[in-house]
């Protein structure tokens, strides 16, 4: 546990970053932690012949990303003891099994509003192990009196 | 898909008890044409959640995340918190449940659906032992190339009412029931 100041954060500070890797087995475990069973995920047989995404392969559950993303955020927030009040993200490429996904945040703004109400708005790109981005997501958090 | 013996991953009780076939009932899912946007009453979830330390702990660790607030009971117990914090995500696992297979909003389960992106808020913290209630209404309906999203407000709440988080859930549905059948059947029902 560690004590951010919210005056010593300003706009480009970046949090440390999360890398995973996935595998079929990685997505089959999220689809029992998340009860989101969908054969796009789950089914590499199905999948080979519905091809929602276009593509005869499972892909990752958005849901999943979007929790690698998040996971940047809570790891720094978190010990910090730091509200997060908000998120939204953007899917932008199917994660494939074998990918290694990397999610890197940086603070893109910091709202000076009054004390127990101040927040920064953390990006959060994920990119797989070619530089290719796949998910973008703004979260704010909040910082205590 | 219980050919695939995903029980061999099963942890938690909610885990055993949920079933894993999407195709279930999958006639019955809202379709993104049918759905009656006059009528944007808010209605109850199918069921309710009462929240274990399992089922935070095993979320996290199904996101591959391992920090101890999330993941150790001990450990968030003797932190300043003193009690787990779920992964600001759990409350997808919350959705699914509380959805159910024939509750409102049960499209989120459609086969061939995907996921353009998600939006939440978050007002208080999901706690141990509280049991959460979902209430629902249709949001949004739009074709945006070519692609046909549908939009439903879900606001999750406490045992006393208190309001925990809100979500815009979204997704890229096939747009008639008959594309549904063509993913039952295996086949492709989304437009490019």
């Amino acid at each position: 546990m560690h004590k951010i100041q919210f005056d010593s954060i300003e706009p480009g500070y970046q949090l440390p970053s999360f890398t995973r890797s996935v595998s079929q087995e990685v997505f089959w475990k999220y689809a029992v932690a998340s009860f989101d069973y969908n054969p796009v995920h789950c089914d590499p047989d199905w999948v080979r012949t519905a091809q929602p995404f276009g593509i005869p392969q499972t892909v990752a559950h958005g849901m999943m990303t979007m929790s690698f993303m998040m996971s940047v955020v809570t790891n720094w927030a978190y010990p910090a003891m730091l509200k997060i009040t908000k998120t939204e993200s953007k899917f932008v490429k199917p994660v494939l099994p074998g990918w290694t996904i990397t999610c890197k945040g940086v603070v893109s703004e910091k709202h000076v509003i009054c004390p127990g109400k101040n927040y920064v708005v953390i990006d959060v790109r994920a990119e797989n192990q070619d530089g290719e981005l796949v998910g973008l997501s703004r979260t704010e958090v909040q910082f205590p009196d | 898909m219980d050919r695939l013996n995903l029980e061999k991953y099963f942890e938690t009780e909610k885990q055993r008890q949920f079933g894993t076939d999407f195709f279930q009932d999958a006639e019955h899912y809202e379709v993104w044409d049918e759905i009656d946007f006059s009528n944007l009453e808010e209605v109850d979830g199918e069921n309710t959640f009462e929240i274990k330390a399992e089922d935070m702990i095993y979320y996290a660790r199904g996101c591959l995340d391992d920090n101890p607030l999330m993941v150790d009971e001990e450990y968030a117990k003797n932190s300043p918190y003193g009690e787990l914090l779920p992964h600001p995500l759990f409350v997808t696992q919350i959705i699914f449940w509380c959805v159910g297979v024939r509750g409102r909003g049960n499209w989120i389960r459609t086969p061939g659906a995907r996921n353009p992106g998600q939006y939440m808020e978050y007002y208080e913290p999901f706690r141990v032992g509280e049991v959460i209630h979902l209430k629902l209404r249709p949001y949004d309906r739009f074709v945006k190339r070519g692609k046909y999203y549908l939009q439903y407000k879900i606001d999750a709440y406490n045992q006393d009412n208190v309001k925990k988080c809100t979500c815009i859930s979204t997704l890229i549905l096939p747009r008639t029931r008959e594309d549904i059948r063509k993913f039952l059947r295996g086949q492709r029902g989304l437009a490019d």
